[in-house]
């Protein structure tokens, strides 16, 4: 266990990048908060999840998977240093487990693992949520934990790469500092933890009736939000870009909720309104990734409700499903 | 083009053998991989054709790995990328990744009777399986061919349906929607349906593969049933928007299945129970 002062830190970063791509959150001049360099703006460690989904760092919104010019195919280097991302929580850090679960998945994603294979992941958590709140401790996922509490920070190591790269720092020497986090963590709860297994079970027994999904359907105005900030949303589209010098394929987030999403070239559209579309998003993440993957998809961040202007994020969702369609409970007495 | 580093996303070269047309919207393309490798496909799967500035589409493979190294593609003109392909002819490069998805079962097609009925250019893919029946026709019972188009001029393989009835144990039923007026078309008239109530079929042995647009599933199984096939004897080949062709992209998902890798071809009993799989 490491202590360091957010100076102590901010020069740890610093060293950090003779060897590594820095990623983590700062402020940029607009405002925004996010994943960037450290000569992006001012380190924003504080202030809990990103708004922006994490997994983008491994994940981008947009990435070249060859160019061609004069007959003759370019693909991309790969990174000349490893990344190092800072910023994820631990509901974060379960959904890049998921994800790097999927591209792994034979076939093995090699755009995915190019950012991803030897990159350093770093969890912030501690006294660092919005107004000073708690966010709970974990060691699933990352090689790094930073911890915030009112006198500074601790780093624990999870992984020998971790260790590694944090071997020449200052010992913590308070070992019930680190058993304040550890107690906090224990009596955090999450109501929607029920709320999700409630409302995937709807699902997979099917008792959640068309009406719902038209009445969702009418609600949302295609705004991709929900889709763009989720960070176990892994969907894309293949684009060409040409060009005087060439042509460029490249590989961009694509979005469920978009009209064209599954329309075949023949014009038959499997996911032809807004309502069918609407269940897709919330099925596939409740009930087809729990049978497929053995596992719910949605980790509970919360991004898509915060960004969703019409309010049918997903616990929005599950919470009038639940409501209105009952839990298992309700079922059994009806 | 490049060899290293090795992508899941990087085309193979291949280069068109020859082009011939079909019917005025389809072209068959015989292509080669510029290696001269085998394409090493079973019937049912499918490529992506690629070609740069013109982004990828899945095309099935519409010849039997039992007829050489080169294989066949027939095309539908429906979009920008198949429009340019159709502009390129003998000696042209394209690009392919694949082949894809799940097969024929061809170890439980083997002894059966098989019923193949496609609709429109649903035949391409079948073709493949047609070619292999033909080659290795000691692994199969009868192999019976229905085949529907919306008017004769669309009708596909015209020439190469002579071949296949006169294989032995083959048989041809052909259909059209509609007929231009004047022209010189005597067969059957109506939706491909209309040719299997008068079949003699043993449900017991026999296995029903349907290819075709949507709309026709549902037509064709509910005749298939009405003769006593069961779901576990019907096999389809489902169209998605495969954009990856790896099971990654997303586009192609039938709830918890994804077509690209799981399909294209299923069992009914696999995904009748699915929503929107039919």
């Amino acid at each position: 266990m490491k202590a360091l002062s957010d100076g102590q830190l901010l020069h740890f970063f610093k060293c950090l990048e003779k060897d590594w791509e820095v990623r983590l959150p700062v402020t940029l001049p607009d405002g925004t908060r996010t994943l960037g360099s450290l000569k992006d703006g001012p380190i924003a460690l504080l202030g809990g999840s990103l708004p922006a989904k994490p997994t983008g760092a491994f994940f981008p919104q947009e990435e070249e998977i060859f160019r061609l010019s004069e007959r003759e195919l370019r693909l991309p280097l790969p990174p000349e240093r490893p990344l190092f991302v800072a910023g994820f929580t631990s509901r974060d850090l379960a959904s890049l487990l998921f994800i790097d679960r999927f591209f792994a998945d034979d076939p093995k994603d090699d755009l995915y693992f190019r950012r991803r294979q030897s990159a350093l992941v770093a969890a912030v958590t501690g006294w660092c949520g919005p107004g000073g709140s708690f966010i709970k401790m974990t060691s699933k996922g990352c090689d790094l934990e930073l911890l915030r509490d009112e006198r500074g920070w601790l780093l624990l190591s999870h992984s020998e790469a971790g260790r590694q790269a944090t071997q020449e720092l200052p010992e913590g020497d308070d070992p019930l500092r680190l058993e304040r986090f550890v107690a906090a963590s224990a009596s955090q709860s999450n109501d929607d933890e029920l709320l999700l297994s409630q409302a995937a079970e709807l699902l997979r027994a099917d008792l959640v009736p068309d009406s719902f999904w038209n009445e969702i359907g009418d609600r949302c105005i295609l705004c991709t939000g929900c889709n763009l900030v989720c960070p176990t949303c892994t969907c894309f589209g293949i684009r060409d870009w040409r060009s005087a010098s060439g042509v460029e394929r490249i590989r961009m987030w694509d979005s469920c909720q978009l009209e064209g999403f599954m329309r075949e070239a023949g014009g038959h559209n499997p996911l032809g309104s807004e309502a069918l579309r609407s269940r897709r998003r919330i099925h596939h993440k409740l009930a087809a990734d729990l049978m497929r993957w053995g596992e719910i998809s949605c980790f509970l961040c919360g991004r898509c409700d915060a960004t969703c202007p019409t309010g049918i994020g997903i616990v929005s969702v599950m919470k009038e499903m639940v409501a209105r369609h009952g839990g298992p409970a309700n079922q059994r007495s009806r | 083009m490049t060899t290293s580093p090795p992508s899941l996303y990087q085309p193979v070269p291949c280069d068109i053998v020859s082009v011939s047309d079909l019917t005025p919207d389809e072209k068959l393309f015989r292509v080669i991989r510029s290696d001269g490798a085998p394409l090493g496909h079973l019937p049912g799967q499918f490529l992506q054709i690629s070609l740069p500035g013109w982004g990828e589409a899945p095309i099935s493979v519409a010849s039997s790995p039992t007829r050489g190294n080169s294989f066949e593609l027939g095309v539908r003109r429906v979009g920008s990328l198949t429009s340019e392909l159709h502009r390129r002819g003998a000696g042209k490069r394209i690009g392919i990744r694949g082949p894809f998805g799940r097969p024929f079962d061809l170890l439980f097609l083997g002894g059966q009777d098989l019923l193949l009925i496609s609709g429109g250019c649903g035949l391409a893919p079948l073709r493949s399986l047609i070619q292999y029946c033909q080659d290795r026709a000691e692994e199969f019972g009868s192999v019976t061919i229905l085949h529907g188009a919306k008017n004769p001029d669309h009708l596909l393989f015209k020439n190469e349906i002579s071949s296949w009835e006169s294989t032995a144990r083959f048989a041809c039923g052909l259909t059209v929607d509609d007929t231009a007026p004047g022209g010189c078309y005597d067969g059957n008239l109506g939706q491909v349906t209309s040719l299997i109530p008068p079949l003699q079929l043993d449900p017991l042995r026999t296995v029903a593969i349907i290819v075709g647009p949507p709309v026709m599933y549902r037509s064709v199984i509910h005749e298939l049933e009405r003769k006593g096939l069961h779901a576990g004897r019907i096999v389809v080949s489902l169209e998605r928007q495969m954009q990856c062709g790896v099971g990654k992209c997303g586009h192609c998902s039938i709830e918890h299945l994804l077509c690209c890798k799981d399909g294209p071809v299923f069992l009914l009993s696999e995904i009748e129970h699915l929503r929107g799989a039919l």
